[in-house]
């Protein structure tokens, strides 16, 4: 049974998270740390990159989304998270500036 | 709602003055569990004021022995081991432990609920829990300090600090990155506080700069903190498992490290500087009795070094090996930091300009850091010029740079802070007399202090040397010379502001006739703030008008009260007087 419900009304037992589902994602995180460890020694090659970082990639989702309650966030909440992706992004872009270009000999 | 305070000076009439609390939030509860376990935000800022002290005593004696040694050319005191230790637990202690939490900790907590017309902070549970997060951390470096101490420099860089140095590296990074957990709580705190608990009427074009700058600082905290926290624990990982993320022998890469550790560090010095701009924009407007110039750019200039100050990282590592283009573009970038952190200084001497200025000490000591902090923040931008930062880097030039902005900036706006707001906190005024040859003691030694060094670094001293050619032996003893100053100048408001605790008058409600909420209530403050929620109807200094933010009239600011004292209501200039200053009202 779901009732709408909204961000200012007082919490009720709908908004609390059972333990249940919370140990279970936590299983679920940590399974995914030991495949990737498990991962890293098979030796996937190029491959290795990509899947790795997905499953990290899963893995800092399932947090964001069930411990950090950003699935009963409002839409401002929802848009700080986003807008911390664009700040990792400004890092990337700025650090990238030197490791691409560092290795290109001065004329 | 809004009630318009017409743009012509008039002294409203001025509110009876409240008559002293019989149970304030100091004797509410006594004994030392109620220190402990208490939730009060005025509390918590008292706790952290008496932790960092003591720390920046302990980082003071350190810098003390380091200036000793360098008396002579071949160290007077110390080996060339303990030489790197001391430099060392100098720079991490007044760094993670003082400057970092300094203002934020202690006069945010206090003081950002007050200013706003607030009971609490958000979250007190929180806060009291970031004060022992604080002093966990705090432990963990006492621990590696006592163990010996650390030898790699405040900045940790590895491979020699992951995979060399013999020193006790493991606890102070991880106490360091404890701390950083205390810091990111007092930050989110102080910003769902200003969100969420502003009293009616009080928008955020009304905030005092204060606020403003905590709020931005609160954002860089947020931010920044996190990424140094991982910085750090892949140094301890690589440090204790032997994973090459950093070390080249095994894979890793330095360079990233100092790309991950400045991308924090950079933006830490905001932490540690905007505070300190908030309180000066407070004290300036106070003490020469108008509003700010340009409140807007003010505030959102605090803002944009908070955003800028994200992008100019790499001008650390200009001769790290870094590609050459990265180099010009991060060099261009900081060059517009710089930019917000002038309009600030701008603004204020404007503020200054035609004010009624009475010379309290606050009032010294924010003009003393309008001097240093202009000093520091220039010659931060020979330093951003790349070519002359490969010749200045890593020397005594930096060194005094950074001095500049963090102690003749911060802890001079802290000491601002604290004795603008010492008679709020304790209820108790201290000697005019000893404050103010206190910050005139201060600023001269500062300058014997740090000017040698621009000089030794500019003819090429470097930095974390404890030896160095005879001729600048003589640069060395000036500055240990005007240390020493210095450091009695830093004594003495441990004793009179101890005095007066026991001796000092009693504070009236608002010693300094100032504008802001925090003053409309007693001295020292009930536990709750204020007896009934305030309701602010202008924006936060319209001294010139003479009335404060709850539209009442102000209290006679100190001094003789006489026709002629510059500060008067009465005086030429003031709010009754025939020059009454122009004004627009904010807000
Ligand atoms: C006004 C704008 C500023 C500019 C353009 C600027 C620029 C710079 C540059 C380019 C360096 C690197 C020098 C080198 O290592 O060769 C530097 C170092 C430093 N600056 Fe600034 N700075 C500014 C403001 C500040 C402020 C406000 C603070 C602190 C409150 C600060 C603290 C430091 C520190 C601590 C270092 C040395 C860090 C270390 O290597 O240990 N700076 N600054
Ligand atoms: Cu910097």
């Amino acid at each position: 049974m779901h009732t709408e419900h909204k961000v200012d009304d007082p919490p009720t037992m709908h908004d609390v998270d059972s333990p249940g589902a919370m140990f279970l994602v936590f299983l679920v995180v940590l399974g995914l740390a030991v495949a990737n460890i498990l991962l890293a020694t098979t030796g996937l090659g190029k491959l290795a990159l990509p899947v790795q970082l997905g499953i990290a990639s899963v893995q800092a989702v399932l947090v964001a989304y069930y411990w950090m309650h950003m699935r009963r966030g409002d839409q401002v909440v929802t848009l700080s998270a986003l807008s911390s992706l664009f700040f990792v992004f400004i890092f990337y872009v700025l650090v990238l500036s030197d490791v691409l270009t560092r290795w290109r000999i001065a004329m | 709602m809004s009630i318009i305070v017409a743009d012509e000076p008039r002294v409203g009439p001025v509110p009876p003055e409240p008559a002293p609390l019989k149970t304030n939030y100091l004797n509410a509860r006594s004994g030392i569990l109620s220190w402990l376990l208490t939730v009060d935000h005025k509390r918590i800022g008292i706790l952290y004021l008496v932790s960092l002290t003591a720390f920046f005593v302990v980082g003071g004696l350190a810098a003390g022995l380091v200036r000793i040694n360098l008396l002579s050319p071949t160290g007077a005191i110390m080996t060339e081991d303990q030489y790197n230790r001391m430099f060392t637990a100098h720079g991490v202690v007044m760094l993670f432990l003082f400057l970092i939490p300094s203002i934020p900790a202690v006069f945010g907590n206090f003081f950002v609920p007050m200013m706003i017309g607030a009971k609490d902070l958000a979250f007190p549970k929180l806060n009291l829990a970031s004060w022992y997060v604080y002093m966990i951390g705090a432990g963990f470096m006492v621990w590696s300090v006592l163990a010996g101490g650390i030898d790699t420099g405040w900045t940790l860089y590895p491979p020699y600090s992951s995979r060399y140095s013999q020193s006790n590296v493991f606890p102070g990074a991880f106490g360091a990155f404890i701390t950083g957990f205390s810091s990111i709580m007092t930050g989110l705190n102080i910003m769902v506080t200003v969100h969420k608990m502003r009293c009616p009427g009080m928008t955020w074009g009304r905030l005092p700069l204060f606020i403003w700058a905590m709020y931005a600082t609160s954002f860089i905290q947020l931010l920044g903190t996190p990424v140094v926290a991982i910085t750090l624990t892949l140094l301890c990982v690589e440090r204790l498992a032997g994973i090459g993320i950093f070390d080249p022998a095994i894979g890793g890469d330095p360079v990233l490290y100092q790309h991950l550790f400045w991308f924090y560090s950079h933006p830490a010095v905001y932490i540690m500087i905007v505070p300190g701009m908030g309180v000066i924009s407070e004290t300036i407007t106070c003490f020469s009795r108008k509003n700010i110039f340009g409140y807007k750019a003010v505030a959102w200039s605090s803002v944009g070094i908070a955003v800028v100050g994200f992008l100019v990282w790499a001008h650390h590592m200009f001769v790290a090996g870094i590609s050459y283009y990265s180099a010009i573009l991060f060099s261009f970038l900081t060059m517009l930091v710089a930019v917000p952190s002038a309009i600030k200084v701008f603004n204020w001497t404007a503020t200054l300009y035609r004010g009624s200025i009475t010379f309290q000490a606050p009032m010294l000591f924010t003009l003393a850091f309008l001097v240093l902090f202009t000093v520091g923040g220039v010659t931060g931008l020979f330093l951003a010029t790349l070519g002359t930062d490969i010749h200045l880097h890593d020397t005594y030039f930096v060194v005094a740079h950074f001095h500049f902005v963090m102690v003749g900036g911060m802890v001079l706006a802290y000491l601002a802070a604290l004795h603008y707001w010492w008679p709020k906190m304790t209820g108790r005024m201290y000697s005019d007399f000893w404050s103010r040859a206190s910050a005139t003691i201060i600023f001269v030694g500062f300058f014997f202090t740090f000017v040698p060094q621009f000089v030794l670094g500019y003819h090429g001293m470097p930095r974390r040397y404890p030896n160095y050619p005879a001729e600048f032996q003589v640069y060395n003893v000036l500055s240990t010379a005007g240390a020493s100053i210095l450091g009695f100048g830093y004594l003495l408001p441990g004793f009179y502001l101890t005095l007066s605790l026991f001796f000092g008058d009693k504070a009236t409600a608002n010693p300094w006739s100032a504008t802001g909420l925090e003053w409309q209530t007693p001295s020292p403050p009930s536990t709750f703030n204020f007896d009934r929620t305030p309701v602010v109807v202008c924006g936060p200094y319209e001294y010139a008008i003479g009335v404060d933010q709850l539209g009442r009239g102000l209290p006679e600011p100190p001094g003789p009260g006489s026709a002629d004292d510059p500060a008067s209501h009465h005086g030429p200039t003031g709010p009754a007087g025939p020059m009454h200053k122009e004004t627009h009202v904010v807000g």
